[in-house]
């Protein structure tokens, strides 16, 4: 078992009463709704360290409880002031648990709060050991396009494309797997207490797998669409 | 502070709902006609005057010109959009109308949310008329797929009507509240609501925590045109297609023989979710009657295709929520089209169980916006609604792709940061589209608003401007720009694309004084003046009567007393005085009254007031 480490939020100063306070959705002093402390992110408002294994019913359990806290609907009678935070507290933690209840947005998001993938960066490019069979798969896709604005046959195209959808979606399944796999040792280098060098050499492989899975994924839902 | 109710705002009727204080059950409140549907028609008289309901249900016949139904389609809708609807539908779209529709009727003007208002007016009066107390706050149900547009002429149409609009629910969602409070239903739960004009279906999740029962919608899905409406329109072109063979009639689509045609046919469909045949008799403008039995299996074979529309969303709607029909704990049906047996027959083969039908589908929707308006106004937490926006969230990018940023199912709020900067030295501006659909270019989405970044001039890619796009709990977009570089928070002046900006609702609360009916407190005078005038003359008459003679001069005293007391009250706008004093005079004349009633016809009057002698 490992040691999980502690979470707590950055102290802050209570919008209301100007106190000083360690709390972490309403002001012990005066006991109005908190602004979510700066540099707080999804993982910290659900008191998680930052790993990608989740439990997906304590994560459930958490965000019901917080729904019930800081929904907007608890806020009607209350000031313009908490109105709007209540809305922003509600929208983040929404969108915390909608990114966290993913696997692949959970990667996502930890690469981004970590540095590693930054917003429109991650390229889309053909992995090199893939080259030829997409050059393949692109080839026959426009040949079934054409055969289908002729209106010739297109049996034998669509079994080879068949062929191929299944093929990549092999692969996709093993980029998966290597996800997993190096998600694991990503939550073990955190339990070790891993320094930043070794961190970052496993977010660099795990923004790999993200893009490379990201393009399989592409291919497979084109021909997807083609073969409908 | 007023009242809070629970509106349902629906393509055919409406309702409005509250939440009793002492059994803590909601309940539908009657109109002045005992019963708790208003028509959602609206009839403009010459003078301007204003009719909602029923009367101006029967003056679809007499004045279609003047008359409008099912306003609900034109809700947030550009002229554009609505083509299709105007081969079906008598509304006479001003040419004129840009972004937003504009409706004639007789020799005036309205939009839709201004139409919607006058429903939600005359909801008001009812409510106000029950309680005798102003009614200004109220939660107003949608339909779960309405997409921001349709939303936000919502919204507008309650403000309009000087109704503080707490929350828009969606529909489903707020029939499984009433649902829920009902049975005390735990579990995944599908809601089926096919209303007049709009189909939902929604799939929740009923939790039941120590603090509370948490109702989280997972998924919806389905099409905001689509509903009873659509089978009378097959009805209607079927039989309008046997008059024109038979008796060579073709009657203009819109006019009032259709009209009258329209509503012979809806009697028809209704009769027939009863009995399994029903007779239609038409008298037609040659003098003939077009006689034609249905059976209810013909009806069946007609309308097949509209229950068949509603079995894709269904299937998304699972597929989104991850579930197979048969891990459903519950279905529910709403909406009064559910009343069709072949839709309770679809709805059960699918889903393998017997659906629940125990509410009054016409109430249950207005049922849950009460609960929730009960939640919001007295803070008594005990329940808490989780819903979801219906559509994803997307900006256009280059070539006209759309980049979602908020997906579909998402829980409400959401929000999403976009990052933006410029591509050419100097630039001033970025233009940025927001829209809303699942299609992969923006040509093929529901274009939201378009609006402007202003930026200071600075070299390409240098300036940061980070937006955020903000669903909020009623569904409805907000979004605001942020200088990363200062942190200087802008102003995004967002234009719709095809609803009413701020000046325009400005404009016409302002239009709407004239046309507006008095507020509360003016009603009731109103109300008590002509009461009071009412019982004064009937007792001069009663005076003057050879019988009055026999009234001991003591009592003659008292009723000139309370005669003059009334007439001096009435000089003034005292309701609850005037109220007093109507009384008072009731009786006194009581004696009187049965003087007069010493004839033959005593029997057939005992128990009447004077005014009504």
């Amino acid at each position: 078992m490992s040691t999980q480490l502690p979470v707590t939020n950055p102290p802050l100063v209570c919008w209301n009463c100007h106190e000083r306070t360690i709390g972490t959705h309403f002001c012990p002093g005066c006991g109005k709704l908190l602004q979510l402390p700066l540099g707080s992110d999804y993982f910290a408002m659900f008191e998680l360290p930052r790993k990608l294994w989740i439990e997906m019913g304590a994560l459930e359990q958490k965000f019901l409880q917080l729904s019930w806290k800081l929904h907007p609907d608890n806020f009607v009678s209350a000031t313009e002031q908490e109105r709007e935070i209540s809305l922003k507290r509600s929208s983040e933690l929404n969108d915390a648990y909608r990114t966290l209840r993913d696997p692949i947005a959970r990667v996502e998001y930890l690469l981004a709060i970590e540095g590693t993938r930054k917003n429109g960066e991650n390229k889309q490019q053909a992995p090199p050991e893939l080259l030829e069979e997409v050059f393949e798969l692109n080839e026959s896709l426009d040949e079934l396009r054409e055969a289908k604005a002729e209106g010739s046959d297109t049996a034998s195209l669509r079994q080879r494309l068949e062929a191929a959808e299944k093929n990549f979606g092999e692969k996709l399944k093993d980029v998966d797997g290597a996800l997993q796999s190096k998600a694991r040792e990503w939550d073990g280098a955190i339990d070790a207490g891993a320094e930043v060098p070794d961190r970052g050499k496993i977010m660099a492989q795990l923004n790999d797998l993200l893009n490379r899975r990201s393009y399989i994924r592409n291919l497979v839902v084109n021909v997807q669409k083609e073969l409908l | 502070m007023g009242k809070i109710v629970g509106i349902d705002l629906g393509t055919t009727n409406s309702l409005v709902a509250y939440v009793d204080a002492q059994t803590g059950e909601p309940r539908c409140i009657p109109g002045p006609s005992g019963s708790t549907l208003c028509p959602s028609v609206v009839s403009i008289d010459p003078d301007g005057g204003i009719i909602v309901g029923e009367p101006a249900r029967r003056r679809l016949l007499t004045q279609p010109e003047r008359s409008i139904y099912s306003v609900k389609r034109l809700m947030g809708r550009g002229p554009s959009d609505v083509q299709s609807e105007l081969k079906l539908f008598p509304f006479r779209i001003d040419p004129a109308s840009r972004n937003v529709i504009r409706v004639q009727l007789g020799d005036k003007v309205f939009t839709p949310p201004e139409i919607s208002s006058f429903i939600l007016r005359e909801l008001k009066n009812w409510a106000e008329s029950y309680f005798g107390e102003t009614v200004d706050r109220a939660v107003i149900t949608v339909p779960a797929y309405f997409n921001d547009a349709q939303r936000q002429a919502t919204k507008d149409a309650g403000k309009l009507a000087a109704l503080e609009v707490l929350r828009l629910v969606n529909e489903p969602t707020a029939a499984a509240l009433a649902y829920g409070m009902h049975e005390k239903q735990r579990g995944k739960v599908a809601v089926y609501d096919l209303g007049g004009g709009t189909f939902d279906i929604s799939v929740l999740k009923l939790i039941f925590t120590g603090e509370g029962d948490i109702y989280q919608v997972l998924s919806t899905n389905g099409d905001t045109h689509l509903g009873g409406d659509d089978i009378d329109n097959l009805l209607q072109a079927f039989v309008h297609e046997q008059i024109l063979q038979h008796d060579q009639i073709d009657f203009s689509p819109h006019g009032e023989l259709a009209q009258e045609l329209r509503k012979a046919l809806i009697d028809i469909k209704h009769q027939l979710s009863e009995t399994t045949t029903a007779t239609l008799r038409f008298p037609l403008p040659n003098g003939n009657v077009f006689v034609r039995e249905f059976t209810r299996g013909a009806l069946e074979a007609l309308i097949r295709p509209v229950v068949d529309r509603t079995m894709a969303p269904v299937k998304q709607a699972l597929a989104d929520a991850q579930l197979k029909p048969s891990e459903l704990d519950e279905v529910v049906l709403v909406g009064g089209t559910t009343r069709t047996p072949l839709i309770r027959r679809t709805v059960q083969e699918f889903f393998d169980r017997k659906p629940h039908t125990e509410l009054n589908p016409d109430e249950v929707v207005a049922l849950g916006a009460a609960v929730q308006a009960n939640i919001m106004d007295k803070g008594v937490k005990n329940m808490l609604l989780l819903d979801v926006t219906p559509l994803s969230l997307g900006i256009e990018t280059y070539g006209g792709a759309v980049a979602k940023v908020i997906p579909r199912n998402s829980t409400i709020p959401a929000s999403a940061q976009e990052l933006y900067t410029t591509g050419v030295d100097n630039q001033t501006g970025i233009d940025i589209h927001v829209l809303q659909g699942e299609r992969e270019l923006a040509k093929d989405c529901r274009s939201l608003a378009r609006f402007t970044l202003r930026v200071p001039p600075a070299p390409a890619g240098l300036p940061r401007i980070e937006v955020k796009f903000l669903i909020d709990a009623n569904g409805i977009l907000q979004v605001a720009a942020k200088d990363l570089r200062t942190g200087e928070q802008h102003t995004v002046e967002v234009q719709p694309s095809y609803g009413l900006n701020d000046a325009d609702i400005e404009r016409m609360l302002e239009e709407s004084i004239e046309y507006a009916e008095q507020d509360f407190a003016e009603r009731q005078v109103i109300e008590a003046h002509t009461e009071a005038e009412s019982i004064l003359s009937a007792t001069a008459k009663a005076l003057a009567n050879p019988q009055a003679a026999q009234l001991p001069a003591t009592e003659r005293q008292k009723v000139d007393a309370s005669v003059f007391a009334l007439q001096e009250a009435v000089k003034g706008s005292d309701y609850k005085l005037i109220r007093r004093q109507i009384d008072e005079l009731n009786r006194t004349t009581e004696h009187l009254a049965e003087l007069l009633m010493t004839s033959a016809v005593q029997t057939a009057l005992e128990g009447k007031k004077l005014a009504e002698v």
